[in-house]
């Protein structure tokens, strides 16, 4: 393994290990159900997934949305609305995806 | 008829982390592909998930090396990239409340990845698991191993293992896109609708304004501080 790569992998390791670990010992009794805290971190999981979801979408779109990305995006949808389970989603998602791509 | 208890045991936690571990795998397969393909050795493929465990960030940092960037510089995009891993936390004790042990957090948290965090954020608040330390080991080991397994098959069957299958190719790469709608399906709620909508605006009018890394930082605090106008009549 180069040393660059290893020192590269390390600095990034260990900082998002700290970025992990070090908040899960911030005291939190302190904050109020319904105080901007609460409501900070409430709202951070969402806001966290529908960003990553964008930002993953974001590079297949330049140049106008291409249809398998609409077809995946809507067995997604439709899956995990008839069976609330996130792998079948996915996986449906990636199937109707590859399904376009090679129909289209 | 008696309401089952909720789980929250470590086997709790791999089954939980099923959906992640079966997502995983793929998209790891295509890291270890797309790593080989760059030019890196199946041990440095291997090594970044080892280490990094980031699927995002590790994606970038392919792009940083082949691009030749100094090793500071790649350090300090891909760290900057995955700051947004310390709401994960808070968020997460935030939700369990009082009763929430971090005593061996200095070992789960390193697995608390986007998919884990969200993973066990939507298990917990559709009432099916009860947290414990021992189900976010469970979380984070299925998870873990999927993404190794993943990066190994991918590295060790070599950058040109999917050129013949661009199908397969395509499918995998909409994978990890397909695994964050499903996440965040599983979590919505109509109170957090504004929330989601500020993220996805914000992330797209940074991302082309400025960077993809600067767009997910900016999407995420976006969203977050919008949260701070809902209160939980709000909704109705």
């Amino acid at each position: 393994m180069r040393a660059e790569i290893l020192t590269l992998a390390l600095i990034v390791g260990a900082c998002t290990w700290a970025f992990r670990f070090f908040p899960t010992k911030a005291d939190l009794s302190g904050i109020k159900p319904d105080g901007i805290l609460a409501r900070f971190l409430a709202s951070t999981g969402p806001a966290a997934i529908a960003t990553l979801f964008v930002a993953s979408v974001l590079p297949m779109v330049q140049g106008g949305v291409p249809v398998p990305l609409v077809l995946g995006t809507l067995a997604v949808v439709l899956a995990y609305g008839a069976l609330r389970s996130v792998v079948v989603a996915t996986l449906a998602g990636s199937v109707a995806y590859g399904l376009a791509v090679w129909l289209l | 008829m008696s309401v089952a208890a909720p789980k929250s045991s470590f086997t709790a936690g791999l089954v939980t982390a099923l959906p992640i571990a079966l997502g995983y795998f793929p998209i790891a397969f295509s890291f270890g592909v797309a790593a080989t393909r760059a030019g890196l050795s199946g041990l440095e493929a291997f090594g970044l998930s080892l280490i990094i465990y980031a699927g995002a960030a590790q994606f970038l940092a392919l792009a940083l090396i082949t691009g030749g960037a100094p090793v500071l510089v790649s350090a300090f995009t891909l760290v900057a990239m995955n700051i947004r891993h310390v709401l994960y936390g808070p968020a997460l004790i935030k939700r369990v409340g009082p009763d929430a042990r971090t005593r061996h957090a200095w070992a789960w948290a390193f697995g608390l990845t986007d998919e884990v965090f969200g993973a066990a954020l939507g298990a917990l608040a559709r009432g099916r698991v009860a947290f414990s330390e021992a189900f976010m080991f469970g979380l984070g080991l299925a998870a873990y191993g999927s993404w190794l397994a993943g990066t190994a098959l991918g590295a060790y069957a070599g950058g040109a293992a999917l050129q013949g299958y661009p199908v397969v190719d395509a499918a995998l790469g909409f994978m990890l896109p397909a695994l964050f709608l499903a996440l965040l399906l599983s979590i919505l709620s109509r109170l957090q609708l504004p929330v989601i909508a500020v993220a996805m605006a914000a992330t797209v009018a940074v991302t082309l304004a400025w960077s993809g890394t600067a767009g997910i930082l900016a999407g995420m605090i976006a969203g977050a501080v919008s949260g701070l106008l809902i209160r939980r009549g709000d909704a109705g």
